[in-house]
């Protein structure tokens, strides 16, 4: 088979995954994309499939976790958070299709003005890859402590980023005596899995429970169904106003250069931007749902496409988190030395597959959403319990774990979730502070204790 | 329009039964648990029969990859398995159009249905749309007067 037909094929299976786990609301993009991520790799696809799959599954689950979003008022994931409260507008004026469809369409423009501007803004910033590389260590340990400061934990999350590095470094090194091998997938499945594990261990502490003990089940309220257009496929550009089109344009265009923030404070600040400049609670909130969901997207893949085309080395909160797997999966990837789709891809297959996947996602995810977003809601709901969603994740992530390093990888991973989440969920130390003191370990420790 | 608990729990004790809140969503812990454990043992057992049968069918080289794969399955399955165990315990109400007026939510928004009405009137764009939608006369009853 060609890598034409298996990215198209990769990009299909992405695409229909991730419209499908996109109507699950409240899933953690990290926890998610990076087990599948991995899979992909470890199985050998090509480097140009694996980039396709990425970018279908991306652009797919952004899609679909607009459902949740606009019809039941909860956030898909982290990402759609700042989108909750113009949903909700909307959603009790009797209008959850029309946020529903403002976002779609607005996240469908972001992405397209998103993957050509990044790949052009990444050859551009590839001159500087050098120093980038040669000083990789000190710009993580720098970037971890500024992301730290931006946590929700602020100071406590600057003052554990050395004790964290000491401890990756310890278990590492054991894991290492024991198996002779620089186990890396097993760390990244751990910091993913953090929060999700936490709370399940926190539900078996008898002592800590009751802080997730609740009497009731999570009621949901769902709203009625109301389809207003014709055709399978509607334009998104007929679904916006010109004026929101634009807007969403600029808006995307501007934070596909921003690689270096977080995604959600980007569309946050975005959000509020357009919402300023508009007035009466019809415009605004449409105009906002629009451009946030462009700007999720665009910061997304722009964080993707940056980090990986010009420097090779995971320098973005979305390269440390979701699209970690691209630039580090041993054996197949690595990022010290660089060895990742960096050196794989040209930019011009960057484009090319990044398109494939972008459209594939369009085709399916797009009209699914438009179209058949409540009965699917409706099914995932009745059918499919937490218990065993949460159940998959645990059981794919030993499965990797197991892979990669046997009885020593499960180990390490449910070891580093328990430390990771717990930090995570207790004293607010964020998952791509984890990431980064990860990656920087290895300079920070030698640099003081000379390890 | 209304149908209320769409999805109820069946278990003797439906009415002390506790629930624990993870990823946002409320689980029964000791089905959480069990469906924890089936997975894992189907998904590293599919990998431990996959690492059996396929060095006998498969190049050497494949046999990891292949082996992946079947304990994808089979963490799949156990997906599928955990699904029609444990149902979901979500309460699922399927909310009316709106129970309160238009004029209301718009005020609890701290917006002014007039003011509202205006602004959409005049645009010719949104007034379009809204038109479009339907609802021009509702927002009109609400702030046209």
């Amino acid at each position: 088979m060609s890598v034409l037909m298996i990215s198209i094929l990769l990009a299909l299976a992405g695409a229909v995954l991730f419209t499908l786990i996109g109507l699950v609301s409240g899933t953690d993009e990290t926890a998610i994309m990076v087990p599948f991520t991995l899979l992909v790799i470890l199985l050998g696809a090509p480097p140009e499939a694996v980039f396709s799959f990425f970018m279908a599954a991306v652009l797919s689950k952004h899609l679909t976790h607009a459902i949740p979003t606009a019809l039941m008022g909860v956030p898909g994931d982290t990402t759609a958070v700042p989108l909750i409260d113009h949903a909700s507008a909307l959603r009790r004026l009797g209008l959850p299709h029309v946020a529903l469809r403002k976002m779609l369409s607005g996240g469908l423009i972001g992405a397209f003005i998103a993957l050509p501007t990044a790949v052009l803004f990444g050859q551009f910033l590839g001159q500087f890859a050098d120093f980038f590389k040669a000083s990789s260590g000190l710009i993580f340990t720098l970037a971890a402590i500024l992301i730290a400061y931006f946590s929700k934990g602020k100071w406590v999350s600057v003052l554990m980023i050395i004790p964290f590095a000491f401890f990756i470094k310890s278990i590492g090194t054991y894991s290492f005596s024991l198996t002779e091998k620089n186990l890396s997938i097993s760390f990244f499945l751990g910091i993913a899995i953090g929060p999700m594990f936490s709370d399940i261990l926190i539900s078996l502490s008898s002592s800590a429970r009751k802080s997730l003990v609740r009497s009731q089940a999570k009621e949901y309220h769902l709203a009625p169904e109301n389809k207003s257009w014709k055709g399978f496929f509607p334009n998104p550009f007929r679904v916006l106003t010109a004026r929101q089109t634009a807007h969403t344009a600029a808006t995307s265009f501007v934070s596909s250069l921003t690689f270096a923030f977080s995604p959600v404070g980007m569309t946050s600040l975005m959000g509020e931007i357009v919402s300023s400049r508009n007035k009466g609670v019809y415009k605004k909130s449409t105009s906002s749902l629009a451009t946030m969901n462009g700007v999720t997207e665009s910061t997304y893949i722009a964080e993707t496409v940056i980090p990986l085309l010009a420097f090779g080395i995971p320098l973005s909160p979305v390269a440390l988190g979701p699209a970690s797997p691209l630039f580090n999966a041993p054996p197949v990837f690595t990022s010290d030395p660089v060895n990742n789709l960096h050196n794989m891809l040209t930019p011009w297959d960057f484009f090319l597959y990044g398109l494939i996947g972008l459209l594939i996602a369009t085709v399916i995810a797009y009209p699914f959403a438009m179209n058949y977003a409540r009965t699917a809601t409706v099914f995932v709901m009745k059918h499919i319990s937490q218990e065993a969603i949460v159940g998959m994740f645990i059981g794919l992530v030993c499965l990797l774990a197991f892979h990669e390093a046997q009885l020593v990888g499960v180990m390490l991973t449910l070891i580093m979730a328990t430390v990771g989440g717990l930090l995570n969920r207790v004293l607010g130390v964020s998952s791509g502070v984890q990431f980064m003191v990860f990656y920087g370990s290895t300079y920070m420790m030698a640099k003081l204790l000379g390890a | 329009m209304k149908t209320e608990a769409v999805v109820r729990e069946k278990t003797a004790s439906s009415t002390s039964q506790e629930y624990i809140e993870i990823l946002g969503d409320t689980v029964v812990p000791s089905r959480l648990l069990l469906s924890v454990i089936i997975s894992i043992v189907a998904s590293l057992g599919c990998y431990f029969l996959g690492k059996a049968i396929f060095p006998a069918i498969a190049s050497e080289k494949m046999v990891p990859s292949y082996s992946l794969l079947l304990g994808i399955g089979g963490s799949l399955v156990a997906l599928v398995i955990n699904a029609r165990f444990f149902t979901p315990s979500r309460v699922l109400t399927e909310a009316e159009t709106s129970s309160e007026g238009f004029e209301e939510i718009l005020l609890d928004l701290q917006a002014d249905p007039k003011e509202e009405y205006d602004l959409i009137k005049n645009d010719p764009v949104t007034r379009k749309e809204v038109e479009e939608l339907g609802i021009l006369e509702t927002i009109k009853r609400s702030g046209g007067k």
